[in-house]
């Protein structure tokens, strides 16, 4: 029951960097993004080159595919999201979706469809209070637990922080209060792309790098986002760590091949009971 | 290579079925549905499961397997859009897709899992010799598929059809002219799911074989594909779009001959790339499609 | 007197239609104008283009002799122009101080007063530091509206633009924000002014444009509207009553 719940806070610390990422995005570009879950992938992947081919250490690696992520981000809305921004949400989620497949398909077409992990040495688990517990779980939490506190600085103490923040608010009166949006734009995917790719190591460290590794989290994440309050940075911290710690206490009463069902279920209660999430303000169309 | 031709016209013929589907949901209805690649699953195992399971014939395992499509799909989208906006009845579309596809992997019991389902049986399969049999499924296919367009073309002339338009549109506005949006969208996303059930009872008819792995998010890539491409809300651009993405595939086949260096991962990551970027390149160049939708021609003067 | 804003055959709308067809507007320099007529008569639909919300499709804006019309909504506020929408014109989700301080950060006034906050603004908005902490959402009407005016000017613009200052708001707030709007004008902002709540908002003004059906059907000095017995006649707007 403790390993269970010590599992569950592990895996969601781990989603609540990609949450994060998913509120920001939704918040200044008013979309979710269905091409996160093959962001990740990418990322992971491209840490994976610098640390197993080039033998590079994780760390390392991990940073330097964090920046080109987020880089890569950049590039990536100026290519297809950028064209589309005029269209509605309906058309930008299937351009996300169509991004997606092309970005998880380069990494199975780079690395193939089977299992690989990082070059690291495993330590042996030790125990705390007869948790197992291993040295990458305590990494995971640290790495995650420092992005989420540096996002949060970010958020509140720094002007370009503030002004995304204010885009999420009220994208026309961020106009009129002198705030360029592409700018805005730019930056928020070059946080969601470093984000991401912190997430994307942590999952190949946590499980396995393969392919389809981001995008089986995709739901968890969306689940997160919008539990805690789509656009509310802290919701989806909060929100990350209660769909991963239910998901895996989940696996005690049922099979645990339906975890999926858990973030599913977790999106019908809170649309049903508080649409805006835990910690949102309601939704104002226009 | 006449056999290879019908056997592409039948994959012909139950994409575009699919493709008129999710054109229906997404095109005219402007309900995206990520799911479908799981429902469409759920049509294959429906109708499988009531011929081998319950002794149906094959005529009632497709009208069941509609109907079974039908009902999941119109519940989905009363429970959520209830309560909510299109953003998250995607995600839910998708999560929902997933957990279909993972009943069918997992409940061995009932779908032998990863194994998959052998020995389905087909329409007349007893009554047609085997050399005739792939004539016959493609003429049934191919009548399948007419029916199909025939009765969406009557329903998009239909008052019925006028509504999901203007609900797509705006449903504020609709909304305020007294029509019930819920409930139009509960019908619309129903009506997709059953064409989408008929279109899985065919690809069970076709493979005699269903297995979790034929319902990959490939599936949803390439419908997705041949909507946008044909051109969203027009049928006949649907059909047209699902011969041009399913030609294409099983052309690139061919491409193994042509780059031997390639392993078939590697073939079916460049398929998917392709069908990707296709995806974005046309909503943004050509967001129309190569068709139009069918509009009402009336002059307001 | 010379003219701060200038605006000529102005031609906007959203979809199909235009909404605003042909407006001829002229501001004198430090002086009130305010805009009355109808719902629908394109009132909010010309402060949006003027402020770069939405684009004009023909006609032309001058802020003192310099065309506007290429100019993003961002640029226009470099260039003079605040604009203060009618509702949700706060960020909710922010505190009165980061509300304060985006305005300071982004809205150009960076060489002014970059540190603490503007002793002009302490002076017209006293109760604002009380309120530092707070999220703006959780402000009453009249204090949002207070927040809305002081970031709009934190730009020091020398163009104010605002869109019924008095919606929402219980007769006494409305005439505390008409004095606002008349201390602000003072300082020597020019005020173009949208107002349902015509004979407050003609009290402090010197001119008023009566809009209606996308066209400007009146332009008279305040006090002359204000003497008129029958104000609702000009809401018709019908071109006999053309003054």
């Amino acid at each position: 029951m403790l390993q269970t719940a010590f599992n569950g806070v592990v895996t969601g610390v781990i989603m609540a960097l990609p949450a994060l990422a998913v509120t920001l995005l939704f918040g200044v570009l008013k979309f979710p993004n269905f091409a996160v879950g093959a962001m990740m992938t990418v990322a992971a992947y491209l840490a994976f080159a610098l640390n197993a081919q080039l033998g590079w250490p994780l760390a390392a690696a991990a940073v330097a595919a964090a920046l080109a992520m987020g880089a890569l981000c950049v590039g990536i809305d100026h290519l297809t999201f950028r064209p589309l921004r005029e269209r509605g949400a309906i058309t930008l989620m299937v351009a996300s979706l169509g991004l997606g497949f092309i970005l998880e398909n380069v990494a199975r077409f780079a690395y193939g469809n089977s299992a690989r992990s990082f070059a690291i040495e495993l330590a042996r688990p030790f125990r705390v209070a007869d948790v197992r517990m291993n040295y990458e779980q305590m990494i995971t939490i640290a790495v995650s637990s420092a992005a989420m506190i540096a996002m949060y600085v970010l958020l509140t103490r720094l002007p370009m922080g503030r002004a995304m923040r204010a885009v999420a608010d009220n994208p026309s009166l961020a106009l009129v209060r002198g705030i360029e949006s592409p700018r805005v734009i730019r930056w928020t995917w070059f946080l969601a792309g470093i984000l991401l790719a912190l997430g994307g190591v942590l999952i190949g460290m946590d499980r396995a790098l393969e392919p389809p590794m981001g995008s089986n989290y995709l739901i968890s994440v969306f689940a997160a986002a919008i539990f805690g309050g789509l656009g509310s940075p802290l919701g989806a911290f909060v929100g990350a760590l209660v769909i991963g710690l239910v998901s895996e206490l989940s696996t005690l009463v049922m099979a645990p091949n339906y975890r999926i069902g858990v973030p599913l279920v977790a999106i019908a209660v809170i649309l049903v009971f508080r649409p805006q999430g835990l910690f949102g303000q309601p939704y104002i169309r226009k | 290579m006449i056999s290879f031709l019908i056997l592409i016209g039948i994959v012909i013929c139950f994409s575009a079925i699919l493709a008129l589907a999710l054109n229906f949901q997404w095109g005219l209805g402007g309900m995206v549905n990520f799911g479908l690649t799981g429902f469409y699953a759920l049509g294959a195992y429906a109708a499988a499961l009531l011929m081998l399971k319950a002794g149906a014939n094959t005529f009632v395992a497709a009208v069941g397997a509609m109907a079974v499509v039908a009902a999941v799909c119109g519940l989905v989208a009363f429970v959520t859009l209830r309560v909510t906006e299109e953003d998250y009845f995607a995600i839910v579309t998708l999560g929902v897709g997933e957990m279909l596809r993972l009943v069918a992997l997992n409940e061995d019991w009932l779908t032998k899992g990863a194994l998959g389902l052998t020995g389905v049986p087909r329409p007349f399969g007893a009554a047609i010799a085997p050399e005739y049999y792939q004539y016959f499924l493609l003429a049934l296919a191919l009548a399948l598929l007419l029916a199909t367009l025939w009765f969406l073309d009557r329903l998009a002339r239909s008052p019925f059809g006028r509504l999901v338009r203007a609900v797509r549109e705006d449903d504020v506005v609709a909304a305020t002219l007294g029509k019930n949006v819920l409930w139009a969208r509960v019908r619309i996303f129903a009506i997709g799911g059953g064409i989408i059930g008929l279109a899985g009872s065919l690809h069970g008819f076709y493979y005699q074989y269903i297995d979790p792995t034929q319902f990959s998010n490939i599936v949803l890539a390439y419908a997705f594909m041949a909507v946008i491409a044909g051109g969203r809300g027009a049928h006949r651009g649907a059909i047209l779009g699902a011969a041009a993405v399913m030609l294409l595939l099983e052309g690139s086949r061919f491409l193994k001959d042509v780059i031997p260096a390639l392993d078939s991962d590697q073939l079916a990551a460049i398929r998917i790339i392709i069908i990707g970027a296709g995806l974005i390149l046309l909503l943004i160049y050509r967001p129309r499609g190569f068709f139009r939708e069918y509009r009402l021609r009336v002059d307001f003067k | 007197m010379s003219s701060i804003l200038k605006v000529s055959g102005l031609h906007a709308g959203y979809g199909a239609g235009d909404i605003l067809k042909g407006v001829d507007v002229e501001l004198a320099a430090g002086s009130i104008l305010t805009i009355i007529g109808p719902n629908g008569s394109g009132k909010s639909t010309l402060a949006k283009t003027l402020a770069g919300l939405l684009p004009a499709r023909a006609g032309t804006v001058e802020l003192e002799g310099r065309p506007l019309d290429q100019l993003s909504a961002p640029k226009r506020v470099l260039a003079g122009i605040s604009y203060v929408p009618q509702e949700y014109n706060v960020f909710r989700n922010l505190t009165v101080l980061e509300n304060l301080k985006i305005a300071r950060e982004f809205m150009g006034a960076n060489g002014h007063g970059r540190r603490g906050f503007d002793e002009r603004l302490e002076e017209l908005f006293p109760e604002l530091p009380m309120h530092y902490r707070i999220a703006a959402g959780n402000l009453s009407g009249g204090q949002r509206q207070m927040l809305a005016f002081a970031c709009a000017l934190t730009a020091r613009p020398r163009l104010l633009i605002l869109d019924e200052p008095s919606a929402g708001l219980s007769p006494i707030l409305t005439r505390e924000v008409f004095e606002r709007v008349e201390r602000v004008n003072r300082t020597g902002v020019s005020i173009l002014m949208i107002e349902q709540n015509a004979i407050e908002a003609l009290r402090i003004s010197h001119r008023c444009i009566v809009l209606s059906g996308g066209r400007v059907r009146a332009c008279a000095s305040a006090q002359e509207v204000l003497e008129m017995k029958d104000l609702n006649s000009l809401y018709l707007g019908d071109a006999s009553n053309r003054i």
